[in-house]
């Protein structure tokens, strides 16, 4: 199977070429320069990807993995890092709220002006919960299919180390390298030096007020919105067609968090758990959905199925 | 010819040497675990006429708390809860002053097997389990404790039973511990079909899953073969030791039911949580509940996933915690599906919190 994902993707290359890597701004209503950098294949087929991080996470993580993937297959790919991150601007103080109302209405205008068509998701973490939750207004209407890796709909603390995480300002860069690795990559078969490149060059710290925000979603369950709405009640009404993919090692964005989007929104829900009892190649953390030495097959060759499949429907 | 002969020879003598080998090493008497003097053997009857056999262990100097009643899985018996001295939570709760009681369900352990010359019909599913065989337990427990409500405990199917006998308002329980107990089995795996059709094309609610013959074939395997099936999908060689899985192998398992497989594989298939005519909504039955219930799941436990067990916990309506056995909250290993109960770090790690729970609500 593996040698088969192989040969695919050596023969994907070949037909649609080495994807371009455009890097352009996008300015926000509130004035805010955000990073959006687009893997434009020579030949481009179906809807394009938008890719949104987990928070705290620089684009780098997921260009030179999922989105390369895709690239590959002839999807446009475009990676957004929301205010904070990377190397959009980072005002001092930001709310997750911004990502919702601000941002990713932004980064969706911006792509549309050079396509036409509805766009595809591809969201991950807390920062994927948010997006999920701007698909029932912002981004209504704009959207296809949505592969979400570990966006936990019912949060909680996940545990103490998460909690000392987010009570301290979201330092993610000064996390210990052994916190770091229970957190987002335990049993994870990463390559070392890459893993330590993100931990090292890709992270940004959340800051006091957003930090504030995630915990206090953690803690009370919900996230009260600038417009008087609320995370749960976006999340009751989103319906997109959705995978969701359950990595059963994940340590920050646990599985059961993420399964009740079956229950709570209107959206039909493929569910993905990886696992090893499933044949997958390890049971999966936060971070080896994207950096695992098998998530190709295991994670990007599904996700991309299911994308495809609502292609096909069009 | 001679030659010919000889050579005829040794080979079926090396051969019967490995036969021999392989019954000496499957022989599961080599791992057999009596239990202690403190053992007290009862018998209990259903409503539908099936004995089913009880332990009782006595509380250790005066009791601290209502007695415990144990329930395992599927494919198990009893001993899955008193498999030997360091790993028995009966043994241990009756050690810290509580009285603790198992159970083998019918068809397992020393209970009744099925004999349609005795009225004892094979033809049973779950539903059998929780409303006759839960119901005759919590009743006898309760008839030697002057009738006042006990506390229960239940690994995997055996939390399954409980949820669906406090769904459909099942009385008796003062407080209630699952352990590793999924209620909703809908997950897409890629095994599910395969063992849809397994079950279609060889078992009808007559006939059983061999599971006893097959742990004993393969009782010198088990627990050599790193990733093997059994490891990925039962339990984690962190923490539980060779010599407890081969004795699991070796007396605590028991053949599956057809009509027990069949309804737990409608639940993979359907999502729902239910009994077989469709009519009881367990898990919507679970919002009613009022007993106290505390949920306890494995982070490595890749049969009863986390999310699995959690949609329990979402559903029961009443008091309710939560505790995720893993090492993000302090445990020394991820904790698989059966190191819930055999764990050798249980009895330091899982059951005082187990307890404390009980102890948290006693109740009047």
């Amino acid at each position: 199977m593996r040698i088969l994902v192989a040969i695919w993707l050596l023969a994907s290359a070949a037909a649609f070429g080495q994807p371009k890597v455009l890097r352009r701004k996008v300015l926000t209503a509130d004035g805010i320069t955000l990073a959006l950098t687009r893997l434009q294949p020579e030949a481009s087929r179906g809807r394009p990807v938008l890719i949104v991080p987990e928070l705290g996470f620089g684009g780098e993580l997921y260009e030179n993995s999922l989105a390369a993937f895709l690239a590959s297959k002839g999807r446009d790919v475009f990676v957004l890092e929301p205010r904070g991150h990377g190397r959009s601007s980072k005002p001092r103080a930001w709310r997750l709220s911004q990502l919702i109302e601000v941002d990713l209405p932004a980064a969706v205008s911006a792509i549309e002006k050079s396509n036409e068509q509805a766009i595809d998701l591809v969201v991950h973490g807390y920062g994927g919960t948010l997006v999920l939750a701007a698909c029932s207004k912002e981004l209504s209407g704009k959207i296809g299919r949505v592969v979400a890796l570990s966006t936990p709909v019912e949060a909680e603390l996940p545990n103490e180390a998460t909690r000392q995480l987010l009570s301290s300002g979201g330092g993610l860069t000064r996390l210990g390298a052994n916190t770091w690795e229970m957190l987002f990559a335990r049993g994870a078969k990463i390559e070392r030096s890459r893993l330590e490149r993100i931990r090292t060059e890709d992270l940004s710290d959340l800051g006091e007020a957003a930090a504030g925000d995630l915990l206090a979603w953690m803690r009370s369950g919900d996230l009260a919105l600038a417009d008087g709405s609320s995370l749960k009640s976006r999340l009751a009404a989103y319906e997109r067609p959705t995978l969701l993919v359950l990595p059963l090692q994940d340590n920050f964005a646990h599985p059961e968090f993420a399964s009740p989007l079956r229950e709570i929104s209107k959206a039909p829900v493929t569910v993905r758990v990886l696992s090893r009892a499933e044949l997958h190649a390890e049971d999966y953390s936060h971070l080896s959905v994207l950096l695992g030495s098998e998530a190709a097959t295991d994670v990007f060759a599904p996700a991309l199925s299911f994308l495809d499949e609502g292609t096909a429907r069009q | 010819m001679r030659a010919r002969r000889a050579r005829l020879f040794w080979l079926s003598s090396a051969l019967g040497l490995v036969a021999l080998g392989w019954a000496l090493a499957a022989c599961p008497g080599r791992y057999e675990e009596p239990l202690t003097k403190e053992a007290i053997a009862h018998r209990v009857k259903t409503s539908d006429g099936w004995e089913l056999a009880l332990v009782q262990y006595k509380a250790h100097g005066p009791a601290k708390g209502r007695p415990v009643l144990l329930c395992h899985g599927i494919s198990a018996n009893a001993r899955n809860m008193d498999l030997d001295e360091e790993h028995s939570l009966a043994r241990w709760l009756a050690r810290q002053g509580r009285e603790a009681w198992t159970i083998s369900l019918r068809g397992t352990g020393d209970s009744d097997r099925a004999d349609p010359r005795q009225g004892r019909w094979p033809g049973y599913g779950f539903d059998a389990l929780w409303s006759k065989d839960l119901q005759a337990g919590i009743r006898y427990v309760r008839e030697h404790n002057a009738g006042a409500a006990i506390d229960y405990i239940g690994h995997s199917m055996g939390g399954m039973l409980v949820y669906a006998y406090l769904a459909q308002g099942g009385d008796g329980l003062n407080a209630v511990v699952t352990l590793g107990s999924p209620t909703r089995l809908d997950w897409n795996s890629a095994m599910a079909p395969f063992l849809e059709r397994v079950v279609k094309l060889m078992l009808s609610d007559e006939t059983a899953v061999p599971v006893v013959w097959s742990s004993w074939l393969t009782l010198p395997l088990q627990a050599e073969l790193r990733n093997s099936p059994i490891e990925l999908l039962l339990y984690n060689p962190e923490h539980v030791s060779k010599q407890s899985w081969k004795r699991i192998a070796a007396f605590a398992t028991a053949d599956i039911q057809g009509g027990v497989a069949r309804q737990i594989l409608g639940y993979v298939r359907s999502g729902r949580f239910e009994s077989a005519d469709g009519r009881s909504d367990f898990r919507a039955g679970l919002a009613k509940v009022r007993t106290p219930v505390l949920v306890v799941a494995g982070k490595s436990d890749r049969l009863a996933i986390v999310p699995a067990v959690r949609d329990g916990y979402r559903a029961l309506g009443g008091p309710k915690e939560w505790l995720l056995m893993g090492v993000e909250n302090g445990a020394g290993a991820d904790y698989g599906h059966m190191d819930l109960v055999i764990a050798d770090r249980a009895s330091t790690e899982l059951w005082p919190k187990v307890l404390d729970f009980l102890d948290r609500h006693r109740g009047p």
